[in-house]
């Protein structure tokens, strides 16, 4: 399942990103890690792009990039 | 006495621009890193048998350059190879930012990290073991509160020792695997004995060379397909599953940082919401995120502009009334020639005049940039708006350069700081003069009273339309074309609501002003005295043989396909470019409405012009703050002057057809950009190059639309 495909409030650990180059490299850096897990918070008012709580702080991400995270839905 | 290099290094939003502040106050000097338009803010500071040369550099996440910022930081870092760092770390977001301490261990430079924000997180009773992080890090660790000044006397203190005899960092030990693959490399280039360790700490260089770091690859001579490097690269089992090795590394020094966080931290606090998640519960609410950003956007520009406006007014009376008739009747006194006198006022003094009167909206915007920026909600913008100006290839935060260009376009450009990379910066730059400028609007205004009075609400609007419809389509041009290449990522931070420091503030303001006064000022002063010449040479002839008269008599043909081909028309054009306003200003000179020179000295004494000067500055203070509060402007810029029959307006009637007037009007929303908005690119930039681009697009795009119009409206039956 993509980051994409998840509903406000529902939480995820992360699987992997795929991807190449400095995109992925970004994410990355801001603790987008394989393991770590993550919650969508909120859409923004024009539906993109998206705010997550990751390593407890607030990370907005576009579409365009939450297509490239593998996720796991945690219940 | 010892000199040490000292860099600041730490997240953005950790605080790390206000703990400088607070270590070195008004001996900061704010300057560009050479050739981008990234802040550099250096300082001396002068301890005990130390002087310490302080460097902060850009606010970054990592070492591995994604951004511009990144990039000047690594480079500064492994190039100039500081004594000292001081990382500023946040404490109530410890995990990511201990990623970048990790990264700052792995070059060998002594560090002292600076526990910033820490009245916050013992709020949100986050416990740190700071003995046990100095013991797992080896390096110094001091719990700040930059704002309050908290612990800054123990970080100057740190540094004054710490630079007297300095220590290198603890060795932080990664996996085993990744030690044994650093232990090939380390071996393998001993042997070759690369010139680069002299230059470059050997860790880090190992671990880049693992990682496939360009940057080291490429000053060392190596492809990464080296034997050794082949090697040592084997010992991972497929990288753990990522097509790049480096993302490997992003793991392990993540789990590092986890593993030191689990255990020197302890969140005894309860896991509810914060005061951020609170407010933006509401701000950042679905239904009431627009509402929220419109009015507070709205607030924003009002507080720019209609707060700025009469204090600007005052500044433009006192000069244009009172020291000019002042310095004319001195200059009268002294038996002055009078194209002496007509330079003095008409050129010098209305030229300084221009300058001063964009202190107040500059510094009332300027303000209110870094309050937005450093309150938090500047990311909320984007993350609102980003949807609407992705669109058009920019940048969520591109809007607010693009809102205040409404008011004025030299502080827009520079609000196009505030993004991250040079292409947006420079887009945004590109697309602002679009955004139809106050200093338009008396011309409008003077136009639509002459010809359009009875639709005058409709051509004004369907001007501001044009020029955002533009915007659009430039934008999208320009990013197929111009600024091509990827649009960069947007991976941003919410960071939580801060109050900013007032000191922070006021320096930020004044830094900028500063600079718009010194470098702005001497520009725009040289080119009203050539205007003035361009106008009045040779001295005392007919307008129409002066050096303007000429220019506008050669350029009229390529304005007579918009309808306007008249020397008055084309030499009013020209003279706009010192500011879209001197337009009306120059076609009254040129057709001969202004009072001769006399005009200016009425028989008021000084004390009583004085007393007016002071009581119109009452006025201007009382209409400010009216402005501010009250829902509509009180002092609105249409019933001011033009209720009036203007005795320019006959002269219009004369030289315009209606149809004709538009096309006009089309021409001067989008052709050249004034000189201030090129002084200020020039500013951010660097250099003029930009504005001659944008010189050339804008008056190319202003033709071909006035053209359509005029033409098109012909074919229409206008």
């Amino acid at each position: 399942m993509k980051l994409s495909d998840l509903k406000v409030g529902e939480k995820a650990k992360i699987v992997s990103i795929h991807g190449k180059g400095i995109t992925k490299r970004r994410l990355m850096d801001m603790g987008i890690v394989s393991g770590e897990i993550l919650i969508v918070e909120k859409v923004a008012p024009l539906g993109d792009p998206v705010d997550i709580v990751v390593k407890g702080y607030h990370l907005s991400l576009r579409k365009l990039e939450t297509e490239e995270i593998e996720v796991e839905v945690l219940s | 006495m010892k000199t040490i290099v000292v860099a600041v290094v730490g997240n953005p939003n950790s605080g790390k621009s206000t703990l400088i502040n607070a270590m070195c106050g008004t001996n900061l000097k704010v300057g560009n890193w050479p050739g981008v338009t990234v802040e550099k803010k250096t300082a001396i500071l002068r301890l005990n048998n130390l002087i310490v040369h302080l460097v902060d550099l850009p606010g970054i996440y990592s070492l591995n350059p994604c951004t511009q910022e990144e990039e000047i930081a690594r480079d500064f870092l492994v190039k100039e190879k500081p004594d000292l760092i001081i990382n500023v770390v946040d404490s109530t977001n410890f995990e990511r930012n201990l990623y970048l301490t990790i990264q700052l261990l792995e070059l060998g430079i002594p560090v002292i990290m600076a526990l910033n924000v820490y009245d916050e997180a013992k709020k949100k009773e986050l416990e740190f073991n700071i003995d046990k992080l100095e013991n797992w890090l080896g390096i110094r660790v001091i719990p700040t509160v930059a704002t309050k000044k908290d612990g800054i006397k123990e970080v100057i203190g740190a540094i004054n020792e710490m630079g007297l005899n300095s220590t290198s960092p603890k060795k932080l030990t990664y996996r085993d695997d990744v030690e044994k693959a650093v232990k090939i490399v380390e071996d393998a280039l001993k042997v070759a004995n690369y010139p680069i360790f002299q230059k470059y700490p050997v860790r880090w260089v190992t671990l880049k060379l693992l990682e496939g770091d360009k940057f080291v690859m490429k000053t060392m001579g190596l492809k990464g397909d080296e034997p050794f490097l082949k090697d040592a690269k084997s010992i991972f089992n497929k990288f753990e599953g990522h097509d790049e090795i480096h993302s490997m590394f992003a793991e392990i020094r993540y789990k590092i940082a986890n593993k030191i966080a689990k255990e020197i931290l302890r969140n005894r606090g309860r896991q509810g919401r914060d005061l951020t998640e609170r407010i933006d519960r509401v701000v950042l609410n679905r239904f009431l995120a627009l509402p929220v950003f419109l009015v507070s956007m709205w607030f924003v520009f009002k507080l720019a502009f209609d707060f700025s406006t009469p204090i600007s007014d005052w500044i433009e009376f006192v000069i244009s009334g009172f020291i000019l008739k002042w310095a004319t009747y001195i200059l009268e006194l002294l038996h002055s020639p009078n194209w002496l006198i007509s330079l003095t006022t008409d050129g010098v003094i209305q030229g300084v005049g221009a300058v001063i009167v964009f202190i107040p909206p500059i510094s009332v915007m300027m303000f209110m940039i870094t309050l937005l920026e450093g309150s938090g909600y500047l990311a909320r913008v984007a993350f609102v708006m980003d949807k609407l100006m992705h669109s058009i290839g920019l940048h969520g935060k591109s809007f607010i350069p693009m809102l205040l260009g409404f008011g004025c376009n030299v502080p827009s450009i520079y609000a196009t700081r505030i993004l991250e990379t040079e292409r947006d910066k420079k887009l945004t730059a590109f697309l602002v003069p679009l955004m139809s400028c106050g200093a338009r609007l008396p011309v409008y205004v003077i136009f639509i009273n002459t010809f359009f009075q009875s639709h005058g609400a409709t051509v004004l609007w369907s001007l501001y339309m044009l020029g955002i419809f533009m915007a659009i389509v430039l934008g999208f041009v320009l990013k197929k074309t111009l600024y091509k290449g990827s649009v960069p990522f947007f991976v941003m931070e919410l960071p939580p609501y801060r109050v900013p420091v007032l000191r922070d503030l006021v320096f930020q303001t004044w830094q900028k002003l500063k600079h718009f006064v010194v470098k702005a000022g001497t520009y725009i002063l040289a080119m009203s005295v050539i205007m003035w010449f361009l106008l009045n040479t040779p001295y005392g002839i007919e307008k129409h043989n002066s050096i303007l008269g000429k220019t506008g008599r050669t350029l009229s043909p390529v304005f007579e396909p918009l309808g306007f081909g008249t020397w008055e028309a084309s030499a009013s054009l020209v003279a706009g470019l010192i500011a879209k306003e001197v337009i009306i200003s120059t076609m009254v000179q040129i057709y001969g409405l202004d009072g001769p020179v006399e005009k200016r000295n009425g028989n008021s004494k000084l004390s009583q012009d004085l007393v007016e000067v002071g009581v119109s500055f009452v006025i201007a203070l009382k209409d400010a703050f009216l402005n501010l509060i009250s829902l509509f402007k009180v002092k609105a810029l249409s019933t001011e002057e033009d209720e009036k029959e203007n005795p320019l307006m006959g002269r219009l009637r004369d030289a315009f057809t209606p149809l004709s007037a538009y096309s006009f009007l089309v021409f001067v929303l989008f052709y050249w950009p004034c000189v201030i908005v090129g002084i200020a690119m020039k500013n951010e930039f660097g250099s003029f190059k930009i504005y001659g681009q944008l010189m050339l697009v804008h008056s190319l795009v202003a033709w071909l639309m006035a053209v359509l119009v005029y033409q098109g409206g012909k074919i229409l039956g206008f």
